[in-house]
């Protein structure tokens, strides 16, 4: 017998029967070794063994938000202010539970209360599903038979919309030791050979006239996880190898920019939408920042007027936001190299970092997101180069079958972007757009040469199988401990 | 960016049929989104207003294709003007410009009435910025009265399209799903709106940028047209007449010009011009490391809707008034290698050896990662956008408003503002790790933000969190004092009081520019961040 199992039985020969709790405590064993010898005196029958069902009810992140206030409510509480059209409700899920829970009816397109839902807008009822969170977040992860069974279907509802993770699972009740089991203890030798080695026993040789007791080598043990980086750095630190071996040098930059790098350096108008608030994140503070090139600001006003054919206002060019691309980075660096220009070989940059969208998030978009970008500044530069440079960037990191088509960005032209398509998805994904720097902006920035540039998506690449294969972004950035410990790894 | 769709009935004849239409259009740079057998669903990108319009589109397609070949001159317009407009002092303040297109004997059956009014409603609101910088009403010409005039009132009513009733101006802005949604688009004169509108001889025909009157609205039988395009920018009200102007001549139908009387000064509308623009081959042929030579560059021209004439080492292209992309020479120099095609470039090398460079910043977080992983911390990586609630309601502090980093305006309550420190992002992660095995032990190194005199400060921290039962004071500073002693920093910690912490059980320790604060983490912030287990942490400022 395994000692694990002779410690248990001669524990449950005083006390039988006895719970797996008391078992632990009266032997020193850990919960899954005391199971295991439970599991394993059972099958030459020393042991008989009560089972009972335990059920755990835990409530997830998004579960605790909602016990604030669910979506269904905060709707019926804004459709108590205003009737709204169904066009103008954006959040479907709250319109979807609102309409279940008969709080509200939808004719001609115009969504308006029920009596009940007047009710609840007005506080004199209360949200079933809100108060059973409310219980089960006081109650921990195990709560009250009593609770588990009345709410039952009220539970099934909350799990359905993973507000709740419930498991359920047979466990040990207690545990009695059989007339076998007691033969089988009193037939085990008192004398069992070498369990632990010790230093004197080294030190001695006392091991030289004894037998070491053998293990049984199929017995549980402790799951050992090593700690480990995040799969962001390891894949960025792959990138990074990419373009060392390619020859690019890296830089950094900031992330709270000015509207001028981040847009009108870079030749995108001033009415551009995707420089209105409901794209860009702008910050309340600071809200402006110092351009500190007064020269440059004087060329890419002239720029913009020429360009564009519209006014161009500076306090607006001064706006700070979030960089919504890392091209930021490349238009710094294109003015720096402005005062350095070389001649004879091209110089090579990239920079990855943190981008940033005031958009709705989706399996492959995120409000953060990182981003390579790249510019090899030169003389005689093609877009051919750069559709080499690329195909090589992307055949290193496994992806052969790339698709190339012309594009459209404000600051290059030509234009051009990659793109593959992912079977696990089913979609079309964007590598990269790129292309080659508007002779204006190289012009305003003093740089007389060519400039290819490209940005892409560095999370976005973990959607793909042959790279990672994450099933959505933000299953990337959860941070979820047991998913960093058992992960697999980054392929290329 | 502004999605449109055609039918696949309708667009298909525009193929030369050898291809497949969907690889034809990806190729012409068009992204699309959706294809099925009834319907081509496509992106179109804020350059190529005119690919919004089913004509445009059918256009661009057969010239791609070269079922159809773009001719000298088409878009000249001979006849004379057969509609007045007088611009009036108020309106020149608000929106002073606006053009007039008439057509006689356009053809609006079919799907032709829906792709027309789904064109010019896009092309206002993506090109017009919804309406505010631009805007377009389409009339049947047999129902203006007279001459058009055109004004800002601060009072006035119109039969609103769709209905039988007059409404006022001010009524139609509260209550008319039109008036609430322009209602940024509306100039106002101090507290009230300066309503542009234009009228004839009778009634209001149109309440600008919001609606055109019940009247004269269009049918599928409709022939004749009055088109009015009014905006704040003299430029795009010129592009956009020469698009509609051009859409209708392909289609078939005859356009007269408007004339429009600004007091002394008169102008016609639309201006059609085809710009004249010389590109070098040899440039051409160096920005695309092709050889053009051999194709004939001619019909390179003529597949993106340019006419072209060969000039000794240069060409001549002839851009047509609709390509309103077009700024200068570069432009032609795409349109060459799109009608050459992408995927026929061969790709070359760069020649000249560089040698590549990491950078010392990034690499020295890649060193302190790995010293945490051999400590047993497992790396996380949260986004630095944030909320006051998770920053320091859960954290029991207030800062002062002015100290960090925050943002105008977001779509989730959860982003507000840029996180000043790491450790609540790592309390999260633990608490939504509740069911990992023990001990769970996380740690983070990246980017904090704050704002000094008026200026942001973007900082580097490194920050972790060890939970378990028995997790205490010791075990943290053994691990601070370790990465410090990898650091090559200085290790004399000192008494500390911090909310987040356990009072007398937190320490800080400050050397060589870097500041670490480590403890026991206080039993209300666990509860606040729901963590159910002891906690110890540190948080330490390296940049």
């Amino acid at each position: 017998m395994h000692e694990y199992e002779v410690k248990t039985l001669d524990f449950l020969a005083g006390k039988s029967p006895a719970s797996l709790d008391e078992l632990q405590a009266g032997t020193g064993l850990a919960k899954d070794q005391a199971m295991w010898a439970a599991e394993s005196l059972l099958k030459y029958g020393a042991v008989s063994v009560k089972r009972g069902a335990s059920r755990s009810i835990q409530v997830s992140e998004e579960g605790r938000r909602y016990a604030k206030e669910f979506p269904e409510e905060a709707l019926v509480r804004s459709l108590a202010k205003k009737k709204e059209k169904i066009s103008n409700i954006r959040d479907q899920i709250g319109l979807s539970w609102a309409k279940r829970n008969g709080w509200i009816t939808i004719s001609n397109g115009e969504v308006s209360l029920t009596n009940e839902g007047a009710k609840l807008a007005s506080g004199s009822k209360q949200y079933q599903l809100r108060e059973l969170l409310g219980k089960l977040i006081d109650s921990g992860p195990e709560p009250p038979a009593g609770i588990a069974d009345r709410y039952k279907d009220a539970i099934a509802d909350l799990a359905k919309r993973k507000l709740v993770d419930m498991r359920e699972r047979s466990q040990i009740e207690s545990i009695s030791i059989t007339k076998a089991g007691a033969l089988l203890l009193s037939k085990e030798p008192k004398e069992r050979g070498i369990g632990v080695l010790t230093k004197e026993m080294i030190k001695n040789g006392a091991w030289h006239d004894k037998q070491f007791k053998p293990y049984d080598i199929n017995a549980p043990t402790d799951v050992s996880y090593p700690a480990r980086l995040h799969p962001v750095r390891e894949f960025t630190n792959r990138i990074r190898q990419k373009w060392f071996e390619m020859g690019f040098i890296e830089v950094e930059g900031p992330i709270i920019e000015s509207a001028f790098w981040n847009f009108d350096a870079l030749f995108s108008p001033q009415d551009h939408p995707t420089r209105e608030m409901q794209d860009t994140f702008y910050l309340s503070n600071p809200k402006q920042l110092t351009i500190e090139d007064v020269e440059l600001i004087g060329k890419v006003k002239k720029m913009h007027i020429q360009g564009w054919k519209e006014d161009w206002n500076e306090q607006l060019a001064r706006s700070s936001v979030l960089r919504t691309h890392t091209t930021s980075v490349s238009a710094r660096y294109m003015k720096k190299l402005a005062k350095a220009v070389e001649s004879g070989s091209p110089t090579k940059m990239f920079s990855i970092g943190s981008v940033f969208r005031n958009e709705t998030m989706d399996y492959k978009h995120l409000a953060e997101l990182r981003q390579y970008d790249g510019i090899i500044v030169g003389d005689n530069l093609t877009l051919s180069n750069l559709i080499h440079t690329l195909k090589s960037f992307y055949s290193r990191l496994g992806l052969d079958d790339v698709k190339l088509a012309p594009s459209y960005f404000p600051f290059t032209e030509p234009s051009l972007g990659f793109f593959y398509y992912d079977e696990a998805h089913g979609d079309i994904i964007e590598l990269c757009g790129g292309g080659i720097i508007r002779k204006e902006i190289t012009a305003a920035m003093g740089l007389n040469k060519t400039v290819l540039a490209w940005g892409g998506g560095v999370d976005r690449l973990l959607l793909n199988d042959k790279i990672f294969g994450v099933g959505t972004l933000p299953e990337l950035y959860k941070n979820d401990i047991a998913w960093l410990r058992t992960r697999g790894g980054i392929k290329v | 960016m502004a999605i449109t769709s055609f039918d696949i009935k309708d667009i298909q004849t525009a193929n030369g049929g050898k291809r497949e239409l969907t690889d034809v259009v990806t190729e012409m740079g068009i992204e699309i989104e959706e294809a099925t057998k009834q319907e081509i669903k496509v992106n179109i990108d804020p350059n190529r207003p005119d690919l919004l319009d089913f004509v445009g589109m059918y256009r661009a397609i057969s010239n791609f294709t070269g079922k159809k070949k773009p001719q000298d001159n088409r878009y000249k317009i001979a006849n004379p003007p057969a509609m007045t407009i007088e611009v009036q002092a108020p309106v020149k303040k608000v929106r002073p410009y606006i053009a007039g297109i008439v057509v006689k004997n356009a053809d609006l059956s079919g799907q032709k009435l829906k792709y027309l009014i789904n064109f010019t409603e896009k092309l206002a609101d993506t090109y017009g910025r919804k309406r505010k910088k631009l805007a377009i009403g389409i009339h049947s010409m047999a129902a203006i009265k007279g001459s058009l005039t055109y004004t800002a009132v601060e009072s006035g009513s119109i039969t609103p399209l769709g209905s039988s009733r007059q409404t006022s101006f001010d009524k139609l802005m509260k209550e008319h799903a039109k008036g609430i949604t322009y209602q940024d688009a509306v100039p106002t004169f101090g507290r009230s709106y300066l309503y542009p509108l234009l009228k004839d001889d009778s009634k209001t025909i149109a309440l600008i940028p919001v609606t055109n009157c019940e009247e004269t609205k269009i049918t599928e039988s409709t022939k004749d047209l009055f088109i009015d395009i009014t905006s704040t920018s003299e430029v795009a009200l010129g592009n956009a007449a020469a698009i509609i102007a051009c859409s209708f001549i392909d289609s078939g139908a005859d356009v007269y010009p408007v004339e429009v009387s600004y007091g002394k000064t008169k102008k016609t509308t639309p201006h059609l011009e085809y710009r004249e623009m010389k590109v070098s081959m040899s440039k051409a042929d160096g920005t695309l490391g092709i050889v053009t030579g051999r194709h004939n560059i001619i019909s390179l021209a003529n597949r993106m809707g340019h006419t072209a004439a060969k000039y000794g080492a240069n060409v001549l292209f002839y851009v047509p008034p609709y390509r309103i992309d077009v700024l200068n020479e570069q432009d032609i120099i795409e349109d060459i290698a799109i009608a050459y095609g992408y995927n026929r470039i061969t790709p070359t090398a760069i020649s000249g050896v560089t040698s590549g460079m990491a950078n010392d910043s990034v690499e020295n977080d890649n060193k302190l990662a790995y010293v945490m992983v051999g400590l047993g911390y497992t790396e996380a990586i949260n986004s630095v956008l944030t909320s006051e609630e998770v920053s320091f309601a859960n954290m029991g502090w207030k800062p002062q408003k002015d100290s960090y980093v925050s943002i105008a305006d977001s779509k989730t309550s959860s982003i507000t503002m840029l996180r000043p420190s790491l450790l609540p992002g790592l309390l999260q992660n633990i608490a939504a790790s509740a069911s990992a095995t023990m001990p769970q032990r996380l740690f983070e190194i990246g980017k904090t933000f704050h704002v000094k005199g008026g200026k942001p400060v973007e900082g580097k921290r490194i920050a972790m969190v060890g939970v378990h039962s028995k997790a205490n004071f010791s075990e943290i500073k053994s691990v601070v004092e370790a990465l410090f002693g990898q650091m090559g920093t200085e290790f004399k910690p000192e008494r500390h009081d911090s909310p987040a912490f356990i009072p007398g059980r937190c320490a800080t320790v400050s050397a060589g520019g870097i500041t670490a604060t480590f403890g026991e983490v206080h039993p209300m912030i666990l509860k606040s961040f729901k963590i159910e287990e002891p906690a110890v942490a540190a948080e330490i400022v390296l940049v």
